[in-house]
Formats: structure tokens, C-alpha cells, sequence
């Protein structure tokens, strides 16, 4: 059985007092080195959940616990050394002169002595691939290459859970590869749980499991194959469906008897071929 | 309107040691009526040639024409006021743009500005909220107020109001869920077709690129790397990949049927249906 990293229990919040609720009794699990997607239309509630994770807000009713401690003004600190977070602007998460003393500034807030800082950086700079611009000025960067700074310095103070707020939507289709390239193999080499908030399919098949949120409420929670069965209801809260899902869905309506959900273009092809062969 | 560019450079401080070309000796043409797509990385020219397009700036080499508009370096442009009336630019997160005390006095800044009658803005802005999906009532509100979505549909319609008769669109559905980036992009197509515009759309979206526009121009590195019909362009995988693009999904995945099964589907921007139905012959019909 796997350790609970994060637990929601029944958590509403709304941001001002009388206003619409923004979240409404969600309760779900996330479990160590387990990679989720959260998506759903603007405004479902799906950044307010990453913000409530490491105390940025709190909220109303429920309780939120982090590797056991409940989420308060009191344990913030403590929270926020487990959940790092990487938000949309790579522009606007910077606060070092150099690459490495972006990545430096986290462990320097949390006294992290200076042999440590140096290993880390070092450790955080080779993972996310950064390691020879550790000099560089951060205006010099793309836009990919600055996310990846921004994933280093969260990296650099080691916390359990690492949350990605859109942060691909600015990037160019390079850039984005170079993040999920970057994410998967950090995700593959650490103890790290991650979540990803994204509208970006490609980044939602990759997921184990996915969180569909619809108007402040958890509308399902299934890994990306059964989620992609729904094609129709998805459309219908505003949420894109992958190509080869409906791909697969046109062959059936055509006769082709495709008999699993496929989740990439491979799988499509394979079972294709199996067909084919057989037929 | 037609836009022509003619041998255009545009260096960024020039004559000094941070001198930096952002657009190197670029030619083309774009016919009125036409809906383009101009695609490539950051950095790679697409924001300085937008520049252009309503007299931002002025090309440091070359002449760009845009109408009966010329721009060139040794010239002052003549008119640029009028030019910024007829050419209308949608930038990057429009709704950061918004500023006014109501959705309405939003709107109508930019046609007052150009001097345009009160009554006649108010037509216009009857006839522009139903275009960009936004309620009457929402006229009294602060866009402050509003959704993301809906913001960017009021800076949207401040840029229509105006009536430009050429639409520049800067990444106009970053950041915006699908079923909104589908929406606004529906929406400039259908005005696109309406008012018989020059849209110009700079996009990441090969699947966007390949749905809306009829005319393609990849840039790399200041420099006009393809152009041609989208079909085609987007369709040359080696060419793409070296500037680090890549093909439009669909495509992807007919070039990878192809190697799999040696059967090749030419890309037609056909439905998904007509596709699977293509496939189902082919793999009927090599067996018999």
C-alpha cells in the first residue's frame, strides 16, 4: 500500500466571505512518487487546489493534510519545504542574478548550510539538464530553459511533491517538450510525487491518474484511458478529448474493431496490426 | 488590404555592441482577403515583423507596404494614424490591455481616439457583442470583474470597434481552455469570412495553422524558412523537425501508418470520420 502524500478531506474554499464557492467538499488522495494530472475548464477550481496544497490559501471548511501534518498558519513552513510549485510566467519567478543563485535563493531563505547548497545545486542544475548555464544571466534563457531553472531551484530543497500550474502554457512546442523530457525523468530518478495542472493532453496521457474538476467539484478520478472513454460528457465541461481517442472511436463507428482505448499513436498502430494480421 | 514585404532586415540597436538582427532580408506577400499563418519559435522574429504590420516600427532595411501605406526607414510615415484605423492588432494576453471603469467606455476608447461619432460607436458596439459572444448587460460592468475568457473577449471587441480591415492576432488563445480556444478561434474565422478581413495569425498551433488559415509562413531565426499552402508545408516532417516544428497531429499520424503498414493516406484536412473510413478501405481492401 502506498503512503499518503496529500489528503483533502471535504475542503471548500470561496474568497470572500458570501461569495460563490470556488471549491465545493472535494476530497481525493495523492500517494507518494504518483503522477497526477488535474484538468478542467478556466475557473474549475483546479489552481486553487495547488494553492491550498502548500498554504498559499486556506480553506473555509475541511482539512488538508501534507505527509500527515494538517495545512495551518502554523506548519506553512514546514509544508512548504515538501510542495514545491512552478507557476505559468517564466518571467516572472526569477529573483537571482545568475542561474545558480536562483536555484540557491529557496535553500538560502530555509538556512540550508553551504556544503549542502552547493551539492544541491550542483545535483538539481544536472537534472532538469541546466548545469552548464548555472552562470548565465536568466534574460539570456528561453522560455524552456527558465522553467527549468525555476524546476531546479523547487527541486534544490528536495520536497515531496512537486506542482506544475500551467507551467508549460507560455512555452513554444520546444519548450514544452523539453519540460515533460525534464519532468518524467526527474519524476522516473527522485521519490517525488507530481502534479500537473495542464490543458495539454499530451501532458495528461503521461499522468497515472488524472483528477477531473468541473465548477469547483471533483467530476471523476480514473487513470487517462478511462477518463478518454468519456468522450462526449468531457466535451460537454468543456475539456478536449486526443486525437487518437476519437480516432479510435471514428474506426469502430467504420467497423474496425478496436477493443482498447489507446492513449498514443503507437498503440493505435499496434492494434491495428493485430487486426490487420488476423484479418 | 494586401501586405507586401520587401527585402526587409530590422536590426534591434543598431550601430552598437548589443546590435542584434531580428528580422534578415525578408520578402513576401500576403493578398487582401487572405487568412496566413505565421509560425516559429521565440526568437525567432514573428513579435518584429507583427511590429510592422500597423507602423510600430519602421523596417531598417526594405520596405513593407501595406495598402497604399509604405514603410520604410528613410521615409516618415505619412498617416500612421490612419494605418493603425484600418490595421488592427490583437496582442499576446489582450485583457492585461484593459483599463476603463466599464465594459463599454473599454470598447469604445479606441474608435473615439480615431474620432469616430458617438452614435456611430454605439452601433458598433451593438453589432460587435454578439460577435464576440458577450451579453448586453455585461456593457455596465467593470471588466475587472469578469472571467479571464470574457476579458480577453472585451479587448477583443475594443480592437474590432475600430473596424480594422486587417486583423493581426498575436497567440490569441494562450492560456485559455480548450473549449475557449476553439471559441475565440471559431469566432475570428467567422469574422474573418463575415467582413471579408486580411487575418494574419501568429500561433504556436500547427492544428490551428492547418484548420484556419489558406496561406502558411515558418520563420526561423529572422529568416523566412517556408511558406506555401498549409497542407504542404506542414506536411515536409524532415523540413519541420530541423527548425525543431513539428507536424500537425493528423499528420503525425498518417506518416507513422504509413511506415507501419506501407499504405499512404495524403493529408486533405479531412474530418477524423473520413479518415477512419479511409483507413477501414485500406485495410479491407489489402487483404482481398
Amino acid at each position: 500500500m502506498r503512503r499518503k502524500i496529500i489528503e483533502f478531506r471535504e475542503v471548500s474554499f470561496r474568497y470572500e466571505d458570501e461569495g460563490p464557492w470556488v471549491l465545493k467538499n472535494c476530497s481525493f488522495e495523492i500517494y507518494e512518487n504518483e503522477w497526477v494530472a488535474i484538468i478542467g475548464h478556466n475557473g474549475s477550481g483546479k489552481s486553487t487546489i495547488a494553492k491550498l496544497m502548500n498554504g498559499l490559501l486556506f480553506p473555509q471548511e475541511g482539512e488538508i493534510y501534507i505527509n500527515g501534518e494538517q495545512v495551518n498558519q502554523e506548519s506553512i513552513w514546514d509544508i512548504r519545504k515538501e510542495v514545491g510549485m512552478v507557476f505559468q510566467n517564466p518571467d516572472n519567478q526569477f529573483v537571482g542574478t545568475t542561474v545558480q543563485d536562483d536555484v540557491a535563493f529557496g535553500m538560502e531563505n530555509r538556512g540550508f548550510p553551504r556544503e549542502v547548497m552547493v551539492k544541491q545545486i550542483e545535483d538539481s542544475l544536472q537534472a532538469v539538464g541546466m548545469h552548464a548555464y548555472r552562470q548565465t544571466e536568466p534574460h539570456r534563457l528561453s522560455g524552456g530553459q527558465k522553467q527549468r531553472v525555476a524546476i531546479a531551484s523547487v527541486l534544490a530543497i528536495a520536497p515531496k511533491v512537486l506542482i506544475l500550474d500551467e507551467a508549460t502554457a507560455m512555452l513554444d512546442p520546444k519548450g514544452r517538450t523539453e519540460i515533460m523530457n525534464t519532468v518524467s525523468k526527474v519524476q522516473e530518478n527522485k521519490k517525488l510525487s507530481l502534479i500537473t495542472i495542464t490543458h495539454d493532453l499530451r501532458e495528461v496521457v503521461q499522468a497515472e491518474r488524472v483528477i477531473v474538476m468541473n465548477a469547483g467539484v471533483i467530476w471523476d478520478e480514473a487513470t487517462p484511458r478511462e477518463i478518454f472513454t468519456k468522450k462526449d460528457e468531457l466535451r460537454k465541461i468543456g475539456l478536449d478529448v486526443p486525437f487518437v481517442a476519437i480516432l479510435a472511436d471514428e474506426l469502430v463507428q467504420a467497423g474496425i474493431a478496436i477493443h482498447d482505448e489507446p492513449l498514443n499513436h503507437e498503440e493505435l498502430l499496434e492494434d491495428l496490426w493485430t487486426l490487420h494480421s488476423k484479418m | 488590404m494586401d501586405i507586401t514585404f520587401k527585402d526587409v532586415s530590422y536590426i534591434y540597436q543598431e550601430n552598437s555592441p548589443f546590435a542584434h538582427k531580428a528580422l534578415d532580408n525578408i520578402s513576401f506577400h500576403i493578398t487582401s482577403g487572405s487568412f496566413v499563418a505565421i509560425i516559429g519559435h521565440t526568437g525567432s522574429g514573428k513579435s518584429t515583423l507583427l511590429q510592422h504590420l500597423n507602423g510600430l516600427v519602421k523596417p531598417t532595411k526594405g520596405e513593407v507596404t501595406i495598402g497604399d501605406y509604405h514603410l520604410s526607414n528613410d521615409k516618415k510615415i505619412r498617416n500612421i494614424k490612419e494605418l493603425r484605423s484600418k490595421v488592427g492588432i490583437v496582442f499576446q494576453y489582450p485583457e492585461h490591455q484593459l483599463f476603463e471603469e466599464t465594459v463599454e467606455k473599454d470598447i469604445a476608447f479606441g474608435p473615439e481616439n480615431f474620432g469616430v461619432e458617438k452614435s456611430e460607436i454605439q452601433s458598433r458596439i451593438q453589432e460587435i457583442l454578439p460577435a464576440v459572444g458577450l451579453p448586453k448587460e455585461m456593457l455596465e460592468r467593470s471588466p475587472f470583474d469578469l472571467s479571464g475568457g470574457q476579458m480577453r473577449r472585451v479587448a477583443i471587441a475594443g480592437v474590432l470597434a475600430v473596424k480594422p480591415k486587417v486583423l493581426v492576432l498575436d497567440e490569441p488563445t494562450a492560456g485559455l481552455d480548450p473549449r475557449g480556444q476553439k471559441e475565440i478561434m471559431d469566432m475570428f474565422y467567422d469574422l474573418h469570412q463575415k467582413q471579408g478581413l486580411t487575418t494574419v495569425l501568429v500561433t504556436h498551433s500547427m492544428e490551428d495553422a492547418v484548420k484556419y488559415a489558406d496561406h502558411v509562413i515558418i520563420l526561423n531565426k529572422g529568416n523566412k524558412y517556408m511558406e506555401g499552402k498549409p497542407e504542404e508545408v506542414l506536411s515536409d516532417q524532415k523540413a519541420l523537425n530541423k527548425v525543431n516544428l513539428d507536424v500537425p497531429e493528423m499528420i503525425q499520424f498518417l506518416l507513422a501508418f504509413e511506415k507501419r503498414f506501407g499504405m499512404k493516406i495524403p493529408y486533405e484536412r479531412q474530418s477524423v470520420q473520413k479518415l477512419a473510413v479511409q483507413m477501414q478501405h485500406l485495410l479491407k481492401g489489402a487483404e482481398s
